[in-house]
């Protein structure tokens, strides 16, 4: 019984310190504050890992990566601000680096193309029911025209009275 | 604007749309996604202070290297890559080209207190370059990989071709080949040569 529960103790101190190990060592990062914390988790999400597709630093296990976040956490606690990250990154990688691209006159077609979009179906719209209602109106049976069509029916029906 | 002109914009506006987004679409079929524009084209080289790899107490600083038009490569003896161009560029140095190493190691995080083994890092570097040819006029040794993130670096092999000023002419990621020397670096290498 006693080996058994030594068995069982030892297993369960086993579990333990694996969860400890397998702990990222991101998790054992010091803050001064919980601003710093949430900027650096902000960043890290926000920058990109220039070495791979679509992933960003906080996510990728590639060196550039690591090397990144260990840079973000010296800034951070250095007290530089969101923009100067960024900026500091930027400088080095690129636009590349950052998820949300700047407006400059290479993006600028990104914010234009949804808005020229959405306009251009407005107007398509607004000419379509135009026409329609155009259509309508002329499309109504006078006094006058009834009379000229009478007329001719009479003259088709009776060709030898002209 | 007559019915049959009218039609005619409804037939070819879309078709021009389509046309644009075909192109637009094949352009991004056969790029390479691993290639992007560097953000250090025209850019001075950044401020340092490292070692020598091989010689102790050596150190070097951006000065040192102006002067005259060179590439800066950076390797490590841990990549693949690397040891592919490496007889290639042994080739370049003996037509002249100055080639300066930039020596880094992956697996050694500084920020744990981890440091190399210099002696042993030699020894194989020693090896690695009488096996497959050494092209660099000196290696110069980035142990806290602090250069490597100032010169936009996401892996080796890159290289640069670095001006008399120090300005970076040409940032490129991966092997050094005979067609990339070609179509990359000769016509602008000749030229700054010239220019000297």
């Amino acid at each position: 019984m006693k080996a058994m529960l030594n068995l069982l103790f030892g297993a369960a101190l086993m579990t333990l310190s694996l969860g400890v190990l397998a702990q990222d060592v991101e998790e054992l990062r010091q803050f001064d504050s919980n601003a710093q914390k949430q900027l650096y988790k902000e960043l890290t999400d926000e920058l990109r890992c220039p070495k791979c597709q679509n992933q960003n630093i906080a996510d990728s296990n590639a060196n550039i990566a690591k090397d990144l976040r260990n840079k973000v956490y010296k800034l951070v606690k250095d007290g530089s601000s969101k923009d100067d990250v960024i900026d500091y990154m930027v400088e080095r990688y690129g636009y590349f680096v950052y998820y949300k691209p700047p407006l400059t006159a290479g993006t600028i077609v990104l914010w234009l193309l949804p808005i020229l979009f959405v306009l251009f179906t407005l107007l398509l719209i607004w000419v379509k029911s135009k026409r329609s209602r155009e259509k309508v109106e002329t499309g109504q049976w006078s006094e006058q025209q009834e009379q000229r069509l009478n007329q001719l029916i009479e003259q088709l029906n009776h060709p030898q009275e002209r | 604007m007559s019915e049959n002109k009218r039609n005619l914009w409804f037939f070819l506006l879309p078709l021009a749309i389509f046309l644009v987004l075909v192109v637009f679409l094949l352009l991004g079929l056969f790029s390479n996604p691993r290639e992007h524009d560097s953000a250090q084209i025209e850019k001075k080289l950044p401020q340092f202070q490292l070692s020598d790899l091989m010689i102790d107490g050596k150190r070097w600083q951006r000065e040192d290297l102006l002067g005259e038009t060179f590439l800066l490569n950076v390797w490590g003896t841990w990549c693949v890559t690397c040891d592919q161009e490496l007889p290639y560029l042994t080739e370049l140095r003996n037509q002249g080209v100055k080639i300066v190493g930039l020596y880094y190691d992956q697996e050694i995080d500084p920020d744990f207190g981890e440091s190399m083994d210099i002696t042993a890092l030699r020894a194989e570097v020693k090896d690695k370059l009488a096996r497959l040819g050494n092209p660099y006029q000196f290696n110069i040794l980035d142990d806290t990989r602090e250069m490597l993130l100032d010169l936009g670096v996401t892996g080796a092999p890159e290289t640069f071709l670095v001006d008399k000023h120090g300005v970076i002419k040409v940032h490129h990621l991966g092997d050094i080949n005979p067609r990339v020397w070609r179509s990359k670096f000769a016509r602008l290498y000749s030229e700054l040569k010239a220019g000297q």
